[in-house]
C-alpha cells in the first residue's frame, strides 16, 4: 500500500506542476467534440440524442489514449522506468498507483468534455447528471486500468505512440459497447439501465484483476 | 566459501534476445566488501549483466543469487543499489521529494532523518529543495547516489556512472565508491574508463561478446595491460 501511495502522489504531484497530460487530453477532448458538431450537418440536430452517446464516448477514449500515452512516457525521462521497476514491492500496486492517477485525470477530462459537449449538441445533462457521471466513471474505470497496462507495454516499443491505440482499441469494444448503450438508455429515459451497468462492472473487474496480476511481468525487460 | 556469503553468486548466466545472445554463460562470485570492475566494448553485454544483477531483467539461463536470496525477486530487488548514467530522477519533482519518493517505495525506516543525513554527506542540503531539472549534471548525480544508498543496500550497481560528469564531479564520485566498498558493502562498476575502474575496483572482468575474456585481481591491476585487453576484445567484436 506503500508504493501503492507513492506512486499516486508522484503522478499527481508531477502532473500537476507540469500539466503534462490533462492539457493534452483536454485540448484534444474538446477538438474532437469541436469537429464532430462541425462534421454533423447544420440544422440537422432533430437526431442528435440518438448518436451523442456514440460521440461523447469518441471523444472520452481518444483523449484517454493521447493521456495513456503520455502517462509512462513521463517515465522514460531519466529512465525513471528503472527506478520503479527495482521497488521491492508488488508490481501490482504501481499499476494501481498510476491506473488511479490515471482515473482521476480523465474523470476531470470527461467531465470538461461533456459541459462543453452539451453546449456545442444543445443537451442538457444536468437532470441526468450524477447518473451519467457514474456510467463515465464505470467505463473510465475500465478505460484507465487496462489503458495502463497497455501503456506499460508500448512504451518500450519503438513505434509507442501508435502501438498503444493498436493494441488498446479492440480490447476497449466491450467496454465501450456498455458504456455507450448504458449513456443512450439513460438520456432517452433518465434511468441506469442494469444490464450494461452489471456489464461495465464485470468488465472492469477482470481487467483491474488481471492487470494487477500481469504488471509485475509486464515491468521486466 | 558459501553462496550464501557472497554478494553475487551467479554461474552460467545466458540471456538471449530473440536469436542474439547478450550473455553466454557468465561465472561470477563477489564477496561482501569488495568491489568489481567490468570493462568491455561497446555491445559487450555489461549493461545486460547489471539489469539481470539488479532484477530488472530475467536471465534466460543460469543460477543467481543476490545477497542470499535467489527465489524472491522482490527481496532481490530490495538488496540492491542502482546507479547509471541515467539518474532514475524525476525532474518535476524536488531533491528532498525524490529522495522521499524512494524511500516509500523501499519502506526505509526514519526516512526523514535518513535523508536529511544523505543530503548533508552529499553537499545537497542547500539544493534539497530545488526541482531536479534546475540541478546541474554533477548535483542531479549526487541525488541519484543518495537515492541508490538510500535503502543501505548490501550491493551498489554503478553502470557509467562517469558518463557526462566533469573532472571534479567524476573524482568526487571517485572517492564515493571507495567509501561506500570501505563501509563493507559490496560495488559493482561498469565503465569504458580503465583508470577509474583500476582506482576503485578490487577486481576486474573484461567482458566481450558476452563471456568473460579476462580477469585480473587487484595485486595485478595494470592498466596497460588492461588496455591492451580491452583492444583486443574491441577488435574482436567489431
Amino acid at each position: 500500500m506503500n508504493t501503492f501511495a507513492a506512486v499516486l502522489w508522484k503522478d499527481l504531484v508531477t502532473e500537476w506542476r507540469t500539466r503534462d497530460r490533462a492539457v493534452a487530453m483536454l485540448v484534444f477532448s474538446l477538438l474532437t467534440v469541436l469537429v464532430l458538431r462541425f462534421s454533423h450537418p447544420m440544422g440537422a440536430l432533430a437526431n442528435t440524442d440518438e448518436i451523442a452517446p456514440g460521440l461523447l464516448w469518441v471523444a472520452y477514449t481518444f483523449s484517454s489514449v493521447i493521456g495513456l500515452n503520455r502517462a509512462f512516457a513521463t517515465e522514460l525521462e531519466n529512465d525513471a522506468l528503472s527506478g520503479l521497476a527495482l521497488a521491492p514491492s508488488d508490481r501490482g500496486w504501481i499499476f494501481a498507483g498510476k491506473a488511479l492517477a490515471n482515473l482521476l485525470i480523465l474523470s476531470g477530462v470527461q467531465f470538461a468534455t461533456a459541459v462543453f459537449f452539451g453546449l456545442l449538441f444543445d443537451i442538457d445533462f444536468t437532470p441526468v447528471a450524477g447518473r451519467l457521471a457514474l456510467v463515465a466513471g464505470l467505463g473510465a474505470v475500465g478505460l484507465s486500468s487496462v489503458g495502463t497496462l497497455f501503456a506499460a507495454i508500448a512504451v518500450r516499443t519503438r513505434y509507442r505512440e501508435v502501438m498503444l491505440p493498436l493494441l488498446l482499441l479492440p480490447l476497449l469494444i466491450p467496454i465501450l459497447l456498455s458504456a455507450v448503450r448504458a449513456t443512450a438508455v439513460l438520456l432517452e429515459s433518465g434511468v441506469l439501465p442494469d444490464g450494461p451497468i452489471r456489464t461495465l462492472l464485470v468488465i472492469d473487474a477482470v481487467f483491474a484483476i488481471l492487470s494487477f496480476i500481469t504488471f509485475e511481468y509486464v515491468l521486466d525487460e | 566459501m558459501s553462496s550464501d556469503s557472497l554478494a553475487i553468486f551467479a554461474r552460467g548466466i545466458e540471456k538471449r534476445f530473440g536469436h542474439v545472445a547478450a550473455l553466454r554463460g557468465i561465472d561470477l562470485e563477489l564477496p561482501f566488501g569488495r568491489s568489481l570492475g567490468i570493462l568491455g566494448p561497446n555491445g559487450a553485454g555489461k549493461s545486460t549483466l547489471v539489469r539481470i544483477l539488479a532484477g530488472l531483467s530475467r536471465p534466460t539461463a543460469g543460477q543467481l543469487r543476490i545477497a542470499g536470496e535467489e527465489k524472491d525477486r522482490r527481496r532481490v530487488r530490495g538488496r540492491v543499489g542502482l546507479l547509471s548514467h541515467a539518474t532514475l530522477l524525476y525532474p518535476a519533482l524536488s531533491a528532498r521529494e525524490n529522495l522521499r519518493f524512494t524511500a516509500r517505495l523501499y519502506g526505509v525506516e526514519d526516512a526523514q532523518s535518513r535523508i536529511d543525513t544523505l543530503l548533508e554527506e552529499l553537499a545537497l542540503t542547500a539544493a534539497a529543495d530545488r526541482r531536479v531539472d534546475t540541478l546541474s549534471r554533477g548535483m542531479a548525480q549526487r541525488v541519484a547516489i543518495a537515492r541508490a544508498l538510500l535503502h543501505q543496500p548490501p550491493l551498489l550497481l554503478l553502470d557509467e556512472p562517469f558518463t557526462g560528469l566533469d573532472v571534479r564531479s567524476a573524482e568526487e564520485l571517485e572517492v564515493r565508491i571507495r567509501a561506500v566498498r570501505d563501509a563493507g558493502r559490496s560495488v559493482v562498476l561498469v565503465s569504458h574508463d580503465i583508470e577509474r575502474i583500476c582506482a576503485c575496483a578490487d577486481r576486474v572482468l573484461v567482458i566481450s561478446q558476452g563471456r568473460v575474456v579476462h580477469t585480473s585481481e587487484n595485486a595485478a591491476l595494470d592498466p596497460a595491460q588492461l588496455r591492451a585487453v580491452y583492444d583486443r576484445a574491441a577488435e574482436a567484436s567489431a
